[in-house]
């Protein structure tokens, strides 16, 4: 039973990432692998350590993403451009000092075009329409200094849409509330400066609520515990500068309980770590004031220093960094 | 075209039928940072996927192609947006289209393609009929599928056909006896009763209030300790635009640690269904709401409400204790600011 952070150990697990040969699982997420590289430097960034990948490799690759007939980048060469891949290709340039190389007119031009009438956002010309993508629009359009090219009215209105009874938000309007969406929402109203549509009080309670007797958090009401909880719950209660809310001594400890010994993070204890859950648990950490790890923005998930010095800092609270 | 996922099927590359197509490697212009490394099948497929989106060929082939990449690959979405072209230039039967989608949907439940592919398909079958039970099914699997509930909304706000909206109670009613614990499920009422307009019978809307109010106290005494439930009980009050102290007959039995002593049978309040013997008391969201109930009142009640938070943060809801401080430390302010 691990009761500290494996850094080294992580920080391997990020690096055999890109050796690994093995398994079938590493095809299939073609769909996911500039997400995937997001994923991999952010955590190795709030482990200090974000020169543990080579720099100009990873540039070329997201270069590589781009989508010439789109405007925007794709997760992986030679696939259709996608919202998400456009955020996580904006966000590593950010963190590796290379934005430059984006044109950022057409990745604008792509963006607004897949708001829909709703005032939702699509993720692509497929068109499935999700609270994910809205966030990932919002955020890019941040970073990217445009923001002010958004109907924000619109954008606010659809979101207000997705917010249910219990103060949560859903996928679309009318879809159940989950922890993930309810940080897509919050995040998004953030940015907007709109966070006098949260339901306070309600949203408050209902994300208390996800805490479960082992410290771990739950999604929805009546889940099981998963690590990736550990961002989306915290993040948003970060931002509503509630974290305090939360047992952090339990959650600590259920995210460092599973980690693999090899290195990496897993959902839950026992199970075979993944760099999705690695992210999330160090991110949920970094949040929570565990010791020698970077300080994390929750509205962009990226360090915070660097959305500082962008002049996009918001209200949030994150708990105080321990010194041991 | 039946493809079975199991049999083997030789590569595309040795299929004459496929000698036409100019297959495309997977373009890697640098040393591949986190390189995937595919299958011999998945490459293959792939590769000749690549190579007729190339020369933009629509053609029945193509959809052996796409579905066995799809079958490979479910998160695959240039594959399912290509194939969902193909159809239509092809003006293929969807019918045939949805009920292999039915075996694939089954299998791959947690993907959103599989999802978003069968609504575009009943968007052009004007259908919907059938995917009802088709999500009924697919829920028996997965009961909790996120995706699977929200297509099922969609389908009901979509059509709007009353036919459709009616069985809908029934349904959830069902879901609920298999288990009173799923949050999706009772998210979907509080959806289908008050949040997509008003349907033929429940124009009295008193009425409807005080059915669901019936339903869910019958469900909470079943099984007191249910997130969900409580939730959904809020959920009425508040829509309803009613005090929660209305309820305080109902829900007081649940705050107590002991069950209540026996009542004589023929005294049976419908209004006020019991916990049962073996309910684990107290119930820490019946605690809540008498808190709530006390702090709405005021004045001397905020006393009652402390000490209720008190024993939540102190005993039956510790996890959350830093929450039932913050409550506490609210309720004085109020409280001085009241004196004041």
């Amino acid at each position: 039973m691990t009761t500290s952070l494996l850094v080294p150990q992580h920080v391997a697990y990020i690096r055999a990432l890109g050796d690994s040969k093995h398994e079938l699982s590493y095809h299939l997420s073609a769909h996911l692998k500039i997400n995937a590289v997001y994923w991999s430097l952010t955590a190795l960034l709030i482990m200090g350590r974000g020169d543990a990948l080579d720099r100009d490799e990873m540039i070329e690759f997201v270069m590589s993403c781009w989508d010439e007939e789109a405007g925007a980048f794709s997760a992986h060469p030679d696939h259709d451009a996608h919202l998400r891949s456009t955020l996580s290709a904006i966000q590593i340039l950010l963190m590796q000092n290379a934005l430059n190389r984006v044109d950022v007119d057409r990745v604008v031009n792509y963006i607004l075009s897949l708001q829909q009438p709703s005032g939702s956002f699509a993720g692509d010309a497929f068109g499935e329409t999700d609270t994910r993508f809205l966030y990932c629009a919002v955020n890019a359009l941040s970073l990217l200094g445009k923001l002010d090219k958004l109907d924000v009215e619109k954008t606010v209105a659809y979101i207000r849409r997705c917010r249910n009874f219990d103060g949560g938000f859903g996928a679309v309007a009318g879809a159940e509330s989950h922890a993930s969406r309810v940080f897509v929402c919050v995040a998004a109203l953030a940015i907007l400066d709109r966070l006098d549509e949260v339901d306070q009080p309600t949203l408050y309670w209902w994300l208390s609520e996800r805490q479960l007797p082992n410290g771990g958090l739950n999604g929805r009401p009546e889940k099981l515990e998963d690590i990736c909880y550990s961002f989306w719950v915290s993040s948003a209660l970060s931002i509503l500068d509630k974290l305090t809310w939360i047992d952090s001594s339990e959650l600590e400890a259920f995210i460092l309980s599973a980690q693999a010994e090899s290195g990496g993070i897993a959902d839950r204890p026992g199970d075979r770590p993944d760099v999705f859950h690695t992210i999330f648990g160090l991110a949920g950490l970094s949040l929570l004031g565990y010791p020698a790890l970077v300080d994390l923005d929750p509205v962009y998930c990226m360090p915070a220093s660097i959305i500082e010095n962008l002049g996009l800092r918001k209200g949030w609270k994150a708990l105080q960094r321990r010194t041991s | 075209m039946d493809l079975p996922a199991e049999e083997e099927q030789p590569l595309y590359s040795q299929r004459p039928e496929w000698a036409d197509v100019v297959p495309l490697e997977q373009y890697e212009s640098v040393a591949p940072l986190a390189p995937i490394f595919y299958t011999d099948e998945y490459r293959d497929a792939t590769n000749y996927f690549r190579g007729i989106v190339k020369s933009d060929e629509m053609s029945p082939r193509v959809l052996e192609l796409t579905e066995n990449i799809i079958r490979q690959n479910p998160g695959h979405y240039s594959a399912w947006q290509y194939r969902y072209k193909t159809l239509m230039a092809l003006k293929s039967p969807l019918d045939d289209e949805l009920q292999l989608m039915d075996e694939l949907a089954i299998k791959h439940l947690k993907t959103y393609q599989v999802w978003h592919h069968r609504r575009l398909l009943v968007q052009q079958t004007r259908n919907p009929g059938p995917e009802l039970e088709f999500i009924a099914n697919s829920l028996q699997v997965d009961t909790k599928n996120y995706h699977t509930w929200s297509y099922r909304q969609w389908i009901l706000a979509y059509f709007n056909d009353d036919a459709l909206w009616s069985h809908e109670l029934d349904f959830v009613e069902k879901m609920l006896e298999s288990d009173v614990r799923n949050n999706s499920a009772w998210h979907h009422r509080f959806f289908v009763v008050f949040q997509s307009g008003v349907r033929n019978g429940d124009e009295d809307r008193d009425a409807v209030v005080r059915r669901e109010l019936a339903f869910v106290k019958e469900r909470i005494a079943i099984a007191p300790n249910n997130a969900s439930a409580w939730n959904y009980l809020r959920g009425v009050l508040d829509h309803a635009k009613m005090p929660y102290c209305e309820l305080q007959a109902f829900v007081l039995p649940y705050s107590l640690p002991q069950p209540p002593l026996d009542t004589p049978p023929e005294v049976v309040d419908l209004e006020s269904p019991l916990p049962s013997k073996d309910a684990q008391l107290p119930c820490v969201a019946a605690v809540e709401f008498m808190a709530d109930i006390h702090e709405a009142a005021g004045g001397g009640d905020l006393v009652k409400a402390t000490e209720l938070w008190k024993s939540l943060a102190n005993e039956h809801d510790t996890i959350r204790k830093r929450y039932w401080e913050f409550r506490i430390a609210e309720s004085l302010k109020t409280k001085s600011a009241g004196d004041g």
